[in-house]
């Protein structure tokens, strides 16, 4: 299998960050988003991540300008028809990722794997939704793509093993990252593991046995995080942990994954992290702690 | 036999056909300011006039297309179809130990080369790219690999260990290797031909400055010592690379700008030398624009540029005990009259006296620039890294078939 074009759907930030790393290695990117609105709002925050590298030196002008040119914009999913593979990256809502499921297996040939980047959906229930489920697969990326070198490679009950191993050799051999292979269950390993962890913080945090400060410094000089639990919740997004805690609790029924007050007050009270300025730190329009 | 030799720089294509049958170049041109959108394509067919196109070309499969495309154009090419071209000849800047002389490209030599990014993150990627786009655009032709580092495997040890632990020698393979092997090799022959002297008798220090710049000890016709290192960065200064430096800058920046090693990395091969000082250009060309309308920034980066140009000299003279020959070869090397000038006016005592006008000659043959009385013969001698590289390519590709 030849992989030069790849299709992206969703522009979120993880769409973002996708369709920026496989365009730095050197790949014909189509992003998908549902309006022209949305689509060059997620091109202009990849061209702010590019100004970022730039003026940190990791790029030059001649290479941002090469990464974006190998960016196209496209509005409807009947374009990804000459794809080389679909990755897709929308919100975790298993009603409009099987409706995207089931337009693609219409519309690429019925040989091109199919990816979700979801952290913690059933791939077997995505792939029912088509014909040829044997092709459908997930690849799980972490944040931020350009920097983590992991991707999980899930494998649904009907995923073959050609689908399997093309997908591997791609992660590997195209984008340069480790692929490790993940049966489904929810939330893989790394969100599985992450999330406990960050809800034992806020366990911690709840008890008073520490500060939010202290317990971040606590792992990050002891166990060489690079950021502590909280603040990695922060940069997440407390929302999308506070979701995936949930499903996880909800598909194993362990109180272990029951998501931790704390956690689900501070959603409520808007405060979800580097997103919105605030979360259990301040962060300023850079991301950047205040 | 056509063999189309190929020189991918991180920015340019060089591409050079040659009939093997007399060494003779049928057309040859350069792809320049890839990435840009102004790129300009040069294609010079032998004895006939040169075309000069300027377009967006965003990467070097794109521009090798384009080469071929000019090579059987009706109007300027020079062969009916890509069929005839029976070899491709590729520069690599980097084959490590692998690498002690050139070889056939097959996949054991490919990653091999990829193995060698970390050490020539500008150079070997570009390579590769060159090497992959000639596979798309010519299937089933043999491809030759010619390896910048091969003539400075001569280097002693004591010139191309460092004063680090040696385990890092036995484990990583952390040594000096030279770049610019190929020019080097061909120019200090070529001065010693252009004298009319035994190559054994001289003691030859040839400063290869291009975009990229390297200067070599040349002792009996062997590098004995080279300013590069084990990657391209060490050494002099250069258009986009920052030369010799402080390593202990690199965790110090590291750690006061928050920067990961891929940036710093980028940081020193991509936005330093001529550029970083200048802020205008990594090319001499404009460099010596800004000095002459009376630019500071530039003046002092051809300032700084020049000083440690002299500075390597006069180690070499050291390390040599004594020079004969003086070569400046590549792009500003061969063009720019000012910076030899430069270079030249404080070394008299080495017993270097330049003519001036013989130094504003401008010709694409080997001269003399010094005066009669110089005690030390400074030259200059066009590169002609393709010539070498087809000729090894020739050689490689005969044996397969015979």
């Amino acid at each position: 299998m030849y992989f030069k074009k790849i299709g992206v759907i969703g522009g979120g930030t993880m769409g973002q960050g996708i369709a920026e790393m496989l365009a730095a290695r050197g790949l014909d990117v189509l992003l998908v988003e549902k309006t022209p609105e949305r689509l060059e709002y997620s091109y202009s925050l990849i061209e702010t991540s590019l100004d970022k590298q730039l003026e940190k030196w990791a790029i030059t002008q001649a290479e941002k300008k090469l990464i974006l040119g190998r960016i196209q914009k496209v509005v409807h999913l009947a374009e990804l028809g000459s794809c080389d593979m679909v990755i897709e990256t929308i919100s975790e809502d298993l009603d409009a990722k099987k409706q995207v499921f089931a337009q693609l297996d219409q519309v690429c040939p019925n040989h091109i794997i199919l990816a979700s980047n979801t952290s913690s959906l059933s791939l077997t229930e995505l792939a029912s939704s088509t014909m040829y489920p044997e092709r459908v697969i997930g690849m799980h990326f972490i944040h931020p793509v350009g920097k983590v070198d992991l991707v999980e490679i899930i494998r649904g009950l009907k995923t073959s093993d050609t689908t399997f191993s093309e997908t591997k050799r791609f992660v590997e051999e195209v984008v340069h990252k480790k692929g490790v292979m993940v049966y489904e269950s929810p939330g893989f390993v790394t969100s599985r593991m992450i999330c406990l962890m960050i809800n034992e913080a806020l366990h911690i945090l709840q008890e008073g046995v520490a500060s939010a400060e202290d317990i971040d410094d606590a792992m990050r000089i002891g166990y060489q995080f690079q950021y502590g639990p909280l603040e990695m919740a922060d940069r997440f997004g407390l929302d999308s942990i506070l979701a995936a805690l949930d499903r996880m609790f909800r598909e194993f029924g362990e109180l272990k994954y029951r998501p931790s007050i704390v956690l689900k007050k501070m959603v409520r009270a808007g405060h979800l992290g580097v997103k919105t300025g605030e979360g259990f730190f301040k962060y300023d329009k850079d991301g950047d702690r205040i | 036999m056509k063999i189309l030799v190929i020189n991918a720089g991180s920015s340019s294509v060089k591409y050079q056909l040659y009939n093997m049958k007399d060494e003779s170049v049928l057309a040859k041109g350069l792809v320049e300011r890839i990435g840009m959108d102004s790129s300009i394509v040069t294609h010079k067919p032998t004895g006939r006039s040169e075309v000069t196109e300027v377009s967006e070309i965003l990467e070097h499969t794109a521009a090798i297309r384009k080469v071929l495309g000019l090579l059987t154009d009706s109007e300027h090419g020079v062969i009916g179809s890509i069929d005839e071209i029976e070899a491709v000849g590729h520069r690599v800047v980097h084959g490590g130990e692998f690498f002690s002389e050139s070889a056939l490209v097959d996949g054991d030599a490919k990653t091999k080369i990829r193995q060698l990014f970390d050490l020539a993150p500008l150079h070997n990627p570009a390579s590769m790219m060159g090497i992959k786009a000639a596979e798309a655009n010519m299937p089933n032709v043999p491809q030759v690999v010619v390896f910048d580092t091969a003539f400075h495997q001569t280097m002693p040890e004591h010139a191309y260990l460092y004063a680090i632990p040696r385990v890092l020698y036995h484990k990583h393979k952390v040594r000096r290797y030279g770049a610019h092997g190929t020019s080097h090799d061909f120019v200090s022959k070529a001065a010693a031909e252009f004298l009319n002297r035994p190559i054994e008798d001289l003691k030859i220090i040839s400063c290869h400055i291009g975009n990229g710049a390297s200067i070599t000890a040349v002792k009996d016709g062997h590098s004995i010592d080279t300013s590069m290192g084990m990657t391209p960065l060490e050494g002099l200064m250069m258009g986009t690379r920052s030369g010799d430096l402080d390593p202990a800058i690199v965790p110090y920046v590291m750690n006061k700008e928050d920067l990961t090693v891929n940036e710093v990395n980028s940081m020193l091969n991509k936005h330093s030398g001529l550029l970083a000082i200048s802020g205008i250009s990594s090319d001499m060309r404009e460099i010596t624009d800004g000095v002459a309308q009376g630019d500071a920034n530039s003046t002092l980066a051809f300032e700084m540029y020049t000083y440690r140009l002299r500075k390597y000299i006069g180690s070499y003279a050291a390390a040599l005990n004594g020079v004969d020959v003086i070569t400046f070869t590549a792009g500003a090397g061969e063009n720019s009259v000012v910076l030899r000038k430069k270079v030249c006016e404080n070394l008299t005592y080495l017993g270097v006296e330049l003519d001036e006008k013989l130094n504003e000659i401008r010709s694409g043959e080997p001269r003399r620039i010094s005066s009669a009385n110089s005690k030390v013969e400074v030259l200059v001698i066009p590169t002609n890294e393709e010539l070498v590289i087809a000729r090894d390519t020739f050689r490689i590709v005969q044996g397969l078939e015979s």
